[in-house]
């Protein structure tokens, strides 16, 4: 029996590619423009300006203290009743965006304060300008602690993707449910599904690995 | 009017009944401070009496509450004055270093040059190794500071500051952090530097530094100038009971 459900799965491959598909371009799109976003958001968090610092805050913690389901509610079903008409795809975009963006501004924020006062004075002293200050010597060094959560921030954000699928994106997760309604196997079925997610995380996984490993090392060369 | 007349008289670094507080703390009081061109001024003074404030004041690290600080014809906290562009004529060297640590030291002496002064890459690397071969270190160019021992370091930074041509150079305790075998790799170089005319405000109980470069030597107190006259004047004849208690403590060993 087991082997006839393989066999009815195997035969709704494309659909699982088209899902993977959509999991994949979902999690690229928005890890691109909420690494964008996000390194924007924590360098004018950081930027001395009170109001925008606070603003920031209060966004990210709001966005940080609400699930991300309902984040998603919000925005595909309450933006259309105030005349913004949104497409499913275009919602999960921007729902994704929207979370990654917050949770990297936190992440880039810990990596800039991370940076000793000393180094921000000395490039002062030379007269950088601000953005000199933070290209030259402020991010680069941010970096080394940034990287590592960084990385494992976008394992989170693949696995946060599958929350579309309840707007209806035909995501990975969402081809599950319409292949356990041909093929009566809830486990079969979503353990597949996972070991979808997983393939695609698990190189990111050791990647991120990798960087903590480096940055731990390479931290302890450059202890004064 | 105010910038006016200094631009006509003479002090490179003027003080005018400057005041700052930290808090209830007042740190500089009342400072009166006219510090001429090519002049090397030895600040010294118990920890805690404001050294570090006020040379940090200069180049605007620490912004002044009251009174009038003139760097260079240009006012403190005008609106007409452009503090990125005036620090790029004040050379500032940390008792810490400060050296950038992802870039090596020929970058962490080109780095403002090439972005602030705009000076074309080959040229600044060019100039930059001339520079840390004068301090020593040409065998050091593409050494990062982890690699270097903190004498090293400390020379970089100068080469860091000079290269940038400024008209002034302030040292702010620039060999407390040393191991006593470098402390005088260090004074070597500023002593050269002091030489060739430099504009200087030191902080240090580098005695010796002081004595033989030093036209003048300030002596600072819970944030006021106590004392101000020559090396020989001030070392020998302390007129005031709280610099010859100061001088008894750093001359003891």
């Amino acid at each position: 029996m087991i082997w006839q459900q393989l066999q009815s799965i195997a035969g709704s491959y494309p659909l699982a590619l088209r899902g993977l598909g959509m999991t994949v371009m979902l999690s690229l799109i928005s890890l691109v423009l909420g690494t964008l976003i996000g390194f924007g958001l924590g360098i004018l968090r950081t930027g001395g300006n009170r109001l925008i610092s606070s603003v920031i805050g209060a966004w990210v913690d709001l966005i940080r203290g609400t699930p991300f389901l309902v984040q998603i509610f919000l925005i595909f079903f309450i933006l259309p009743e105030l005349g913004i008409e949104l497409d499913a795809f275009t919602a999960g975009i921007i729902a994704l965006t929207n979370l990654a963006a917050c949770f990297i501004c936190e992440i880039v924020v810990a990596g800039i304060r991370s940076v000793p006062t000393g180094q921000v004075e000395a490039a002062l002293a030379s007269g950088l300008s601000r953005w000199h200050r933070m290209r030259q010597v402020v991010l680069p060094q941010a970096m080394r602690i940034v990287l590592p959560p960084l990385v494992g921030q976008y394992v989170l954000l693949i696995k946060d993707s599958s929350v579309v699928s309840a707007i209806g994106l035909t995501d990975l997760t969402r081809v599950g449910w319409l292949v356990v309604q041909r093929v009566p196997n809830g486990l079969l079925v979503f353990f597949l599904v996972g070991l979808g997610y997983f393939i695609v995380c698990y190189p990111l996984i050791l990647l991120a690995r990798r960087l903590e490993q480096r940055m731990g090392a390479a931290h302890g060369e450059v202890q004064l | 009017m105010t910038s006016n007349r200094s631009k006509n008289g003479t002090g490179m670094i003027e003080f005018r009944g400057v005041n700052k507080w930290f808090g209830a703390l007042n740190v500089l009081k009342d400072i009166t401070l006219s510090v001429e061109p090519r002049e090397v001024v030895v600040v010294c003074g118990p920890s805690g009496s404001g050294k570090s404030t006020l040379i940090r004041c200069i180049n605007g690290l620490e912004t002044i509450r009251d009174g009038d600080l003139v760097v260079d014809g240009q006012r403190l906290g005008d609106p007409a004055t452009n503090m990125t562009r005036l620090r790029t004529e004040i050379g500032f060297v940390f008792q810490s270093f400060n050296l950038y640590p992802h870039k090596t030291a020929l970058e962490n002496v080109t780095l403002a040059p090439i972005h602030v002064r705009k000076i074309p890459r080959a040229e600044a690397e060019k100039a930059g190794r001339e520079l840390l071969a004068k301090v020593g270190l040409a065998d050091k160019v593409n050494a990062y500071p982890a690699q270097l021992s903190g004498g090293q370091q400390q020379r970089v930074a100068i080469a860091r500051c000079l290269g940038m041509r400024p008209k002034i150079m302030l040292f702010d305790e620039p060999t407390s952090a040393l191991d006593p075998e470098m402390i005088s790799e260090v004074l070597d170089v500023m002593v050269a530097v002091a030489e060739e005319g430099m504009t200087m405000m030191v902080v240090t109980h580098e005695m010796g530094f002081a004595r033989k470069v030093a036209q003048r030597v300030v002596f600072m107190d819970a944030g006021a100038i106590v004392e101000s006259g020559t090396p020989d004047e001030f070392f020998s004849h302390p007129k005031t009971d709280r610099s010859r208690a100061f001088l008894s403590k750093i001359l003891r060993h």
